[in-house]
């Protein structure tokens, strides 16, 4: 059968046979490379689109359907339109991290693709921290808007840089506590272990309430960690025009929106592993001939599949609930997410410790 | 208790948040709610709001008779200035002198469509029309006569 | 000299050099940034040795961490954006005392522990981390640990305190 996994194993092999290894450690950095790169696009443009779509179908809109057929290549559209912009930079910036502040957000976001494994075998570094990877490096990003808030030396630059700082340090807590349930039930932080862990039922299945509530807190946390409404005061545009990056214009201003979409699918796909099963297919218990039918979807279909059902239920969240006040957004986390989640925390453990699960 | 509200507001919270959800879940599922006008598309069938104020017209029957008596009540009425009504003096059949209009003159660039000239109208002979399709090449072709050339009072309208 | 030890000697220099950006630049935001730019490269150190634990620990730590709040109580003073004037030389001469002090001081400490030139693989799971740390017997790490929560614990509690709303004699 053709999977990704034969055809990397294959390339690999084929490269060691006709190059001398550190080359063909080399091109293998060059093409992990130019498929990241590749992937960015074709997520930045899909998820666009897919938000768009989303959006207006829940307001009773019908959305983008000008160009191409249902409006498909409605972002191809948007995004030569803003390579073609002129890039400004504004007269009392801090010219030097003004510019650096996209790449920066850029970067971080990009570090975050090499644990997640997309399907059986096709993982491009399996590093044994690899929950703690993620959650270390998703942090820098909050530099790259903060910078970009400062440098931009415009009021609501800086208010929006300082309003999504304190939201992403705050919101950063229950996310981790609620990846570390799962890192308890499986005892290990390396992304391949908490998938093998779920072959025989996806950790929200086998870890019944107390992993549904960490699910739920993680989902509202990851939400918020990417400033997504509800939880996007960093770039409230009734109240702060664009936030962090209302001087940004062109491609810098792209790059700050395509991290924005690819942080999305990184946290949904950090969601889908961890509690949905990553690549797993479905199985139930002892019904051979369904789970059978099960194995013969790809498992990189499953993975696509269960990140993007993630990342629609955050668009649904957006077009549905209304911006919180930056009291009620603390209130949120410092009130109810972080003690329930520690709460949580306790009874996973003695969940593990007993083996209460199934 | 206070375990037991804090509990008890964490699931009201959570209702109304799938309250929410299940609206817009019901408008994502349900495409024939789409309200959208493909306006230039479906021009041959689009329908206007029996409401919809697009421009002002003078009633005219089919004798190119129109119930007009020139007294400028709408005139009057308007807040910003965009009617003008020209009167003459006609002759009657009893060979009496009486005011007519002449040109009832209207500025459809300075309409707001507030509807007032239709309200102050004693006789009814004016109203709104939901045609909005307005844009021309020059301003000055927004200035329109309502009254159709030719046209005369009825009879018995005073 | 292989590749890892140009790696050794690029990441090295990228730590110094950041380092000494961040104390000669006029501009205190920017210095808060060279000294994020200096934690990342140690980070990166961390993971050239392939101790991909600490590395994290250490990007959460300080770059998610102290960094952010240094960054927060910049953003929260006034005249952030402005350049800072040029110190006094006497205040030039005994910092740079004081920084080679400090870096003699503890370049003499290393220098006598004589570390041992070791080719051996070094593989350590993360899960021994976490047993040692509740290790209760020799070379455990359970008071330390202990401590450190207590601590924690108390500057948790006082952080509620301050932050809380003292009410007022007539409720």
């Amino acid at each position: 059968m053709l999977s990704l996994e034969n055809i990397t194993n294959a390339v690999h092999e084929w490269l060691n046979a006709t190059l001398n290894p550190n080359l063909a450690l080399l091109s293998e950095f060059l093409i992990v490379g130019v498929l990241a790169i590749a992937l960015f696009a074709v997520l930045g443009l899909s998820l666009v689109l897919m938000e768009r779509k989303v959006a207006a179908f829940i307001q009773i809109r019908l959305g983008p359907n000008r160009v191409g057929p249902f409006g498909m290549f409605q972002t191809v559209a948007d995004t030569l339109k803003l390579i073609m912009k002129e890039g400004l930079t504004p007269d009392g910036a801090d010219k030097f991290l003004f510019n650096l502040a996209p790449y920066i957000v850029m970067i971080a976001a990009m570090m975050l693709l090499a644990p997640i494994a997309f399907a059986k075998g096709f993982q491009i570094w399996d590093i044994n921290i690899g929950v703690l990877f993620l959650t270390a490096v998703s942090s820098i990003s909050v530099i790259g808007i903060l910078m970009a808030g400062w440098a931009s030396n415009n009021k609501y630059s800086l208010l929006g840089a300082m309003r999504s700082g304190a939201q992403i340090v705050s919101y950063e807590l229950s996310a981790g506590l609620s990846i570390i349930t799962i890192v308890i039930l499986t005892g290990s932080l390396q992304i391949s272990d908490i998938i093998n862990a779920q072959a025989n039922g996806w950790w929200i299945f086998k870890g019944h309430i107390p992993v549904l509530i960490s699910f739920v807190i993680f989902i509202i946390a990851v939400t918020a960690e990417t400033n997504r409404a509800p939880f996007d005061l960093a770039e409230a545009e009734s109240e702060l025009t664009a936030g962090f990056h209302t001087e940004y214009s062109g491609m810098k201003f792209a790059l700050f929106f395509l991290a924005e979409y690819i942080n999305i699918f990184i946290a949904c796909a950090i969601g889908a592993t961890l509690f949905l099963g990553g690549w797993m297919p479905f199985h139930i218990g002892h019904w051979e001939a369904f789970n059978h039918i099960m194995d013969f979807i790809p498992s990189s279909f499953w993975f696509i599949g269960k990140t993007f059902f993630l990342i629609f239920l955050m668009m649904w969240f957006r077009w549905t609930f209304p911006r919180l006040r930056i009291d009620q957004l603390l209130n949120l986390e410092w009130k109810y997410l972080l003690p329930i989640s520690l709460v949580n925390l306790l009874v996973v453990a003695l969940m593990a410790v007993m083996g209460w699960y199934f | 208790m206070f375990i037991i509200d804090y509990i008890k507001d964490i699931f009201k919270g959570l209702k109304s948040l799938l309250t929410g959800m299940r609206v817009t879940g019901y408008y994502f599922t349900h495409h024939k709610e789409i309200i959208t006008e493909q306006y230039p598309d479906n021009r041959a069938t689009l329908k206007m709001a029996d409401r919809f104020r697009g421009e002002v017209v003078m009633i005219h029957d089919e004798n190119n008779e129109h119930a007009c008596t020139g007294c400028s009540a709408c005139e009057l009425a308007c807040p910003n200035g965009t009617i003008k009504i020209i009167n003459k003096f006609e002759l009657n059949a009893e060979g009496k002198k009486k005011k007519a209009i002449d040109t009832f003159i209207y500025h459809l660039e300075l309409c707001t469509m507030c509807n007032l000239c239709v309200v102050a109208c004693p006789t009814d002979t004016i109203k709104m029309e939901p045609n909005f399709e307005h844009s021309v090449y020059d301003r000055s072709k927004l200035t329109k006569v309502l009254n159709r050339p030719g046209s005369k009072i009825k009879a018995g309208v005073e | 000299m292989n590749s890892t030890v140009i790696m050794f000697y690029c990441i090295s220099a990228f730590i110094l050099g950041t380092g000494i950006l961040a104390v000669t630049t006029g501009k205190i935001f920017r210095s808060a940034i060279w000294l994020l730019f200096s934690m990342m490269g140690i980070a990166g150190l961390y993971f050239w040795m392939q101790m991909e634990f600490i590395a994290a620990v250490q990007i959460i730590v300080y770059v998610g961490g102290i960094v952010v709040l240094i960054i927060f109580s910049i953003f929260l003073t006034q005249k952030s954006g402005e350049e800072m004037p040029k110190p006094p030389l006497t205040k030039t001469i005994f910092s740079l005392l004081a920084a080679i002090l400090g870096f003699t001081f503890s370049y003499l400490l290393i220098y006598q522990y004589g570390f041992n030139d070791g080719n051996a693989p070094f593989e350590l799971k993360v899960s021994d981390i976490g047993l040692k740390m509740l290790d209760t017997g020799e070379h455990g790490f359970i008071l330390p640990f202990e401590v450190i929560s207590v601590l924690l614990l108390a500057a948790l509690v006082g952080c509620i305190v301050i932050a809380m709303k003292v009410k007022s004699i007539e409720e």
